[in-house]
């Protein structure tokens, strides 16, 4: 995995220079920004590659299986279809996570509607959509981007 | 402030975990630590180059430029754009909900700001990581699904919102 993160640094560096050259100052602002959000989130990162350890040493993979294996159907994918909704965190961290839930032998649709769950649906920041956008379309929104993570999953399974 | 609160209690969870672990058993604690720190250290090259490339997105397309996009089309057009303009918006919730409602009082349907929040579950600058934690034919089936299923859900959301009208 290190030598694609090399690969994908050096495509990332060439197109710093490429774009250097043509303006400069909105470049260094580019870097600013990129240091400014890789730093704000240390912190995240620092947990969750730790919760990733802790789990693959301590997480019994039978748990894994049983409530979120293959054999779990339905109600595995409305597990993870939840923990996604009330997980907060950014996309990025919920990668590691649901790596380690595929190895522990959780069913791919189940992973997928707790990922697709994670981002587009957020019971911790509804309060704050529905004072945005009103509560009816913040609790409609919510209620069917759950069922689409799962109907995503669901389709997922059947593609894989 | 919310999001620092956020970010910390999750590493301050973390933390008390690996305290109690290392209490109780410490040589697997040590061990869960190692883990973690070895998969962190696989993606550490990965991850700096998705945040260069974040900072590029951000400079080079600007909000402003996506907020005219998505304001001015109100067709199928409309809600492509949407669509893909969701998979590379960044930002926390509190950046995306009030930058999607000024679009939405410019005169952006219902369905407009759905597809974005939705579309936004593919990270297009962060495909590499997931590929790398949980493989390709995984991350591109959920990418291709999660697209799909962005416009049928706006439009279900819309209609939902229309009724109430009537």
């Amino acid at each position: 995995m290190s030598k694609v993160g090399l690969v994908y640094l050096l495509i990332i560096s060439t197109v710093y220079l490429f774009l250097a050259a043509r303006d400069r100052q909105k470049t260094g602002q580019s870097l600013r920004v990129a240091g400014k959000s890789l730093l704000k989130l240390v912190p995240l990162l620092i947990a969750v590659f730790g919760l990733v350890g802790l789990f693959q040493e301590f997480l019994p993979p039978e748990l894994v299986t049983e409530w979120l294996g293959e054999s779990s159907g339905l109600l595995g994918l409305l597990i993870g279809a939840s923990a996604g909704a009330v997980a907060i965190g950014p996309p990025l961290a919920a990668y590691p996570l649901a790596g380690s839930l595929l190895d522990a032998g959780a069913w791919p649709p189940a992973v997928a509607a707790f990922i697709v769950s994670w981002i587009s649906v957020g019971i911790v920041t509804l309060p704050f959509e529905a004072q945005t956008f009103g509560s009816r379309f913040a609790l409609l929104r919510n209620l069917i981007s759950f069922v689409a993570a799962m109907v995503g999953g669901l389709l997922l399974g059947m593609l894989l | 402030m919310m999001n620092m609160v956020r970010t910390q209690w999750l590493l301050l969870f973390t933390v008390n975990l690996y305290l109690y672990a290392f209490s109780v058993a410490p040589e697997r604690a040590a061990n869960a630590l190692s883990i973690g720190a070895n998969t962190l250290g696989s993606v550490v090259l990965l991850i700096c180059s998705v945040f260069g490339l974040v900072g590029l997105l951000q400079t080079w397309i600007s909000r402003d430029l996506i907020v005219r996009l998505l304001g001015r089309e109100g067709g199928v057009k409309g809600l492509v754009i949407a669509t893909i303009c969701g998979t590379v918006l960044i930002g926390p919730a509190y950046i995306i909900f009030p930058l999607l409602m000024s679009i939405q009082k410019q005169g952006a349907r219902w369905a407009v700001i759905t597809i974005v929040l939705t579309s936004y579950a593919v990270k297009v600058q962060m495909i590499p990581v997931e590929v790398g934690f949980l493989g390709w034919p995984f991350s591109l089936a959920r990418a291709v699904i999660t697209i799909g299923l962005a416009i049928p859900t706006g439009l279900i959301v819309e209609a939902f919102m229309e009724r109430r009208k009537l």
